[in-house]
């Protein structure tokens, strides 16, 4: 039994957290997110640099045959400060449906991610079928040997800046994945800020004609495809998670260390160290989730998707619990902007609330 | 022992019911249902009604051109106002600095301030805390030196809620360095124009632009403008303290949001979110009662005490409960946010139309365990006034 990090992975941690020293204080993050793109492509130039971009994969696809142990000290270095670039849609989501698939393109389209030079979303999101993705109503039908799209997807992440996207449709009754240029006629795209101040994105699919070559996969391979990524996507964001609670409790540790009421630091009052403990506990019993569910995915373990669900409860109980006592530790300053303590309490949220919140979790924890 | 309201008490709030029905503002009510923001102005023509209908002074004795009501009929009064889903009476002027004037001021105070409160002629703001003095309120270091006929002000007051809209603020501040922080604190009024004064907005995580902090330099105020005694704003600062706190429960405001969760839900059939909306129910009726018993103490001549405090915990947990449901309710779709104002209208995205107030509200009523005493001060106060520890 080992449970450390090798070397490394050790090494990727400390790389990614001296980037973080360096590019990526409070102030850095908000000047990215209040740029058109959102995110940095400077970042992004850099991330594709260092390799990162080709981390979750495959030798023959250009990667490093790394796996979900490396994916989750990169996110869990990125929520300590609560990095903005779009890993997830693009590498995480995308890449993991590419890499898993039989498509002839695949390859192609895996180097061109991993260099950096090109960013794919999946669209997967529909308005009225919460979080059953694959009850979608977006249509793909055959049309002589080509394809027809047509349909609508919201929520897709960093949309605006997609060269392409992986769209999740119905396809002879059963779901496919299919690819679509973001310039393709017939596609329309509606941009928003999310809630924590990334992009996202709603897309129109109007009689969009696709080439039976844009069809990734079909049926059961496009359901596993699916599914499978959105395992390795909930392992992903509670790593990020991970990472941010650890900073959202060290900060607050920190504040109430400064922050002097009745001539005396407040970190002094009980009350407040067990509620600080109580932060730290938290982050530690989700960690302890994390490591299983990732060891799990890693070893191609039966009963990964009941251990993902689990951990995806245990994080948004304890993102919740962190976030807002984050923020009351804080006082007037934890709903503040302009400090960053209140932004975990944000991205704790958006976590929560993306790939099944914490009672879809429950459910469906409960039915496995 | 009888719950029951009286004959006359139920008839005045028929009253008070119809009275809205045919008269609350037609554009804010509608802005009101449909959870839109309210305009500065929006607030001012609110008020305005209120001093059309009497109700201004709805909390002060009628000598100095209150309603002189009861507390049942202020309970009653305040039930009516949420469940006809107007916007919270500001209390700045009229539950604040109103009261403390016509109890501490002298007669040219009380002529000069408290009809402009009542016809909300002045906006008025709180100068409370400080950068440094929040939960120890008492340390504030805001000085105010004694220079001939004016008080020479400097220092920051902060969190001060719309103080950009605010003609007026009223202040605690240091005349006097003494040994106990709590004495050499006097209560101010100043003039918003006065020059020396700057307003820095402070963003909340919602985007919302509510509180500021307000900085004073070399500010020159008329020594006319000191309530009371020097050196005695603690005293009024308390008594103030005590009118805070009715309707600090937000029971009828919690009833409203509740049903509004449950219409905009009722579709869904969702079993485990239906449980949990019963649950704060529960707690929400545990409170309502808590706040009658509490009402009837009064009505009986007795004071409120710290038991207020157990209103004023339990309140903004119920509060924050219910923005988390909605929250919950609106799952995956609350990502998609632009700040409080929502989305300009040809650019509205997919799911429930709650998602983005509800996450709005969500984020804003973090605040409400903080302000107005942190809930770990309200359990400080419990523990020592009532447990003795």
């Amino acid at each position: 039994m080992n449970l450390n990090y090798s070397d490394e992975q050790n090494m990727l941690r400390e790389q990614v957290l001296k980037f973080c020293e360096t590019n990526y204080d409070f102030a850095d993050r908000e000047k990215i997110l209040d740029s058109e793109a959102g995110y940095s492509p400077e970042n992004w130039k850099e991330f594709a640099e260092l390799g990162w971009l080709a981390v979750p994969f495959s030798e023959d696809n250009g990667g490093y045959n790394f796996g979900p142990i490396e994916l989750t000290v990169l996110f869990e270095e990125f929520g300590k400060s609560l990095v903005v670039e779009p890993y997830l849609s693009s590498v995480v989501m995308s890449g993991t449906i590419l890499e898993n698939s039989n498509y002839s393109a695949k390859q192609a389209l895996l180097e061109s991610i991993i260099s950096g030079v090109h960013q794919i979303s999946v669209a997967y999101a529909e308005a009225n079928i919460g979080y059953n993705f694959l009850d979608c109503v977006t249509s793909l039908d055959a049309k002589g040997d080509n394809l027809v799209l047509n349909g609508s997807k919201t929520i897709v992440l960093n949309a605006a800046n997609s060269n392409q996207f992986i769209v999740l449709a119905i396809h002879n009754g059963k779901p496919a994945l299919v690819l679509v240029d973001s310039d393709t006629s017939g596609l329309e795209l509606q941009s928003f800020r999310t809630l924590d101040g990334q992009t996202c994105g709603e897309l129109t699919f109007e009689n969009v004609a696709l080439n039976s070559d844009a069809l990734i996969a079909s049926g059961d391979e496009a359901t596993s495809l699916f599914n499978q990524m959105i395992d390795v996507s909930i392992l992903c964001i509670s790593a990020e998670a991970v990472g941010a609670m650890t900073s959202a409790y060290q900060k607050t540790v920190q504040y109430t260390k400064e922050r002097e009421q009745f001539s005396q630091p407040i970190s002094n009052f009980q009350v407040l160290q067990h509620r600080m403990v109580d932060m730290f506990v938290e982050t530690e019993i989700t960690k302890s989730l994390l490591i299983k569910a990732t060891l799990q995915l890693d070893s191609k373990d039966a009963e990964t998707s009941k251990t993902i669900s689990a951990l995806k409860v245990q994080v948004g109980k304890a993102g919740k619990y962190i976030g807002q006592q984050a923020v009351q530790l804080h006082g007037g300053m934890g709903v503040s902007n302009e400090m960053s303590i209140g932004h975990y309490l944000k991205r704790f949220t958006v976590i929560d609330s993306m790939f099944g919140n914490t009672q879809h979790h429950i459910n469906k924890y409960s039915s496995l | 022992m009888d719950i029951s309201f009286s004959e006359q008490d139920l008839q005045f709030q028929e009253e008070i019911r119809s009275a809205l029905a045919n008269d609350y503002p037609s554009h804010v009510r509608e802005k009101q249902e449909q959870g839109m923001v309210l305009s500065k102005q929006d607030m001012i023509d609110f008020h305005k009604f209120l001093y059309e209908k009497n109700w201004a002074g709805y909390n002060w004795p009628v000598e100095f051109g209150g309603t002189g009501w009861s507390p049942v009929q202020i309970y009653l009064f305040l039930n009516e106002l949420a469940a006809a889903q107007c916007p919270t009476i500001l209390p700045f002027g009229v539950s604040m600095v109103g009261p403390v004037i016509y109890t501490f001021g002298n007669q040219e105070q009380k002529d000069r301030f408290l009809p402009d409160i009542l016809q909300f002629n002045s906006w008025w703001c709180q100068g409370y805390s400080e950068p440094g003095s929040g939960s120890d309120l008492a340390s504030l270091k805001t000085k105010a030196v004694l220079e001939g006929d004016h008080y020479i002000v400097n220092g920051a007051k902060t969190w001060t809620t719309l103080a950009q809209n605010a003609d007026w603020i009223f202040c605690l501040v240091r005349t006097e360095t003494t040994q106990k922080k709590q004495e050499g604190i006097s209560f101010l009024l100043i003039d918003m124009n006065t020059p020396g004064i700057e307003v820095k907005p402070i963003i909340t995580i919602d985007g919302d632009h509510e509180v500021n902090t307000v900085f004073f330099t070399d500010v020159k105020v008329p020594a006319d403008q000191l309530i009371g005694e020097e050196g005695k704003g603690w005293t009024y600062a308390k008594f103030l303290l005590a009118h805070e706190r009715f309707g600090i429960a937000g029971v009828p405001v919690c009833k409203v949001q509740i049903s509004r969760l449950k219409e905009k839900t009722a579709h869904y059939n969702d079993l485990d979110l239906n449980k949990k909306i019963a649950e704060v129910e529960i707690d929400l009726m545990a409170l309502e009662f808590t706040e009658l018993r509490a009402l009837a103490a009064i009505a009986g001549g007795g004071h409120p005490g710290a038991e207020s405090s157990i209103l004023k915990i339990r309140g903004t947990e119920i509060q924050q409960r219910i923005s988390e449901l909605f929250v919950e309710a609106a799952g995956q779709y609350i990502l998609a946010y632009e700040g409080p104002d929502g989305f300009e209208s040809n650019k509205t995205p997919a799911g429930p139309d709650h998602a983005s107030d509800s996450v709005a509200h969500y984020l804003n009523f973090r605040k409400t365990s903080i302000y107005g005493g942190s809930n770990e001060i309200q359990k400080n106060i419990i523990a020592k006034a009532i447990l003795g520890v």
